[in-house]
C-alpha cells in the first residue's frame, strides 16, 4: 500500500494528463474548423477583391457553404468517434452570433464595405480570444494576431485591403489550424 | 479500504489509462499521440499497452490509413471501471491520512 503523498502525486498526475488530453482533443477538432473557415475566408476575400460588386452574394454563398461543411464534418466525427463538433447547439449559437452581427452591421449600422470587412473579421475573432481563456492560449494568440493585422490593413493597406484580408484572415486561420493539428 | 489495482498502478500504465479514460467510450488514441502524451518510448509503451490489453483494460485495433499502419488504443468498459476504482482508492488513502 502506498502513503498519502504518493496517492496525492498519482492523482495530480492523472489530473494533469487528463487536462492535456482534453486540450489535445479540443485542438484536433477545432483545427479542422479553423482550416475549413480559413479556406472559406480566403476564397471569399479573394473573389471579393476581383469582383467587389458581387461581394454580398459571394459572402452569402461562402458562409452557407462553410456552415454546411461544418455540419457534415461534425456528423462524420460523431459517426467515427461518437463525438460531435458541430451539433444543434453549436449551429444555434452560430446563427445567433451571425444574426447579432447582421443586425448591427447592416440594419442599424451605416458602414462602408471596408468597415464591414474589418467589423466581421474582428467580431469573429472575439469568440476565439474568449475561448482561449478556457481552452488554450493558442486561440488568444490567433484571435489577437488576426485582429491586430486586420486593423493594420484597415488603416494602411489602401486599395489592397481585401487582398490583405484574404492573406491575413484566411491565411491566419489556416496556419493556426495546421499548427494546432501538429501540436 | 479497497486494494490498489496493481496493473494500473505502474506509472506509465496509470498515464495510459488516465489519457484514455478522458475520451468518449467509442474514442481511442493512436500510438504516436499516446506516445507524445505519456512521454514514453516506442518499446516501453508497446509493452505496457500489451499488459493492459491482456488484463482486458484496453482494446487495440490495427488498421491501415492509406498505406500507413495505424494502431489505436481504446479503454474498455472493464478498464474504465478498474480505473475508477483505482482513483477512488487513491482518494480513500488521502482521506484516511487526513483523518476524514
Amino acid at each position: 500500500m502506498i502513503n498519502s503523498q504518493e496517492a496525492s502525486a498519482a492523482l495530480m498526475e492523472i489530473e494533469s494528463l487528463s487536462r492535456l488530453v482534453r486540450q489535445s482533443v479540443f485542438y484536433r477538432h477545432a483545427s479542422t474548423m479553423l482550416i475549413l473557415w480559413g479556406v472559406a475566408t480566403f476564397i471569399g476575400y479573394l473573389l471579393s477583391f476581383f469582383a467587389p460588386a458581387a461581394a454580398p452574394v459571394i459572402w452569402s454563398v461562402v458562409i452557407v457553404a462553410g456552415v454546411i461543411c461544418a455540419i457534415i464534418i461534425g456528423g462524420l466525427n460523431k459517426k467515427r468517434q461518437g463525438v460531435s463538433t458541430f451539433d444543434a447547439r453549436a449551429t444555434a449559437a452560430f446563427i445567433a452570433f451571425v444574426a447579432f452581427g447582421c443586425l448591427w452591421s447592416m440594419v442599424f449600422g451605416t458602414m462602408t464595405i471596408r468597415q464591414i470587412a474589418a467589423f466581421w473579421t474582428t467580431y469573429f475573432m472575439l469568440p476565439y480570444v474568449m475561448t482561449g481563456f478556457w481552452f488554450g492560449r493558442v486561440f488568444v494568440v490567433i484571435g489577437m494576431s488576426v485582429i491586430a493585422l486586420t486593423l493594420l490593413g484597415y488603416f494602411l493597406a489602401g486599395p489592397w485591403f481585401t487582398l490583405w484580408m484574404a492573406v491575413v484572415n484566411g491565411g491566419g486561420l489556416l496556419l493556426g489550424g495546421l499548427w494546432m493539428r501538429r501540436s | 479500504m479497497a486494494e490498489l489495482d496493481d496493473i494500473i498502478h505502474q506509472p506509465l500504465r496509470l498515464k495510459i489509462m488516465a489519457a484514455l479514460n478522458v475520451l468518449h467510450p467509442a474514442q481511442g488514441l493512436d500510438f504516436p499521440r499516446l506516445k507524445k502524451l505519456t512521454g514514453a518510448t516506442d518499446g516501453n509503451l508497446g509493452a505496457h499497452i500489451e499488459t493492459l490489453a491482456k488484463a482486458g483494460y484496453v482494446s487495440v485495433e490495427k488498421a491501415f490509413v492509406g498505406k500507413k499502419p495505424q494502431t489505436t488504443v481504446t479503454a474498455t468498459a472493464t478498464g474504465r471501471a478498474a480505473f475508477a476504482r483505482h482513483v477512488a482508492t487513491l482518494r480513500e488513502i488521502i482521506a484516511a491520512a487526513e483523518g476524514k
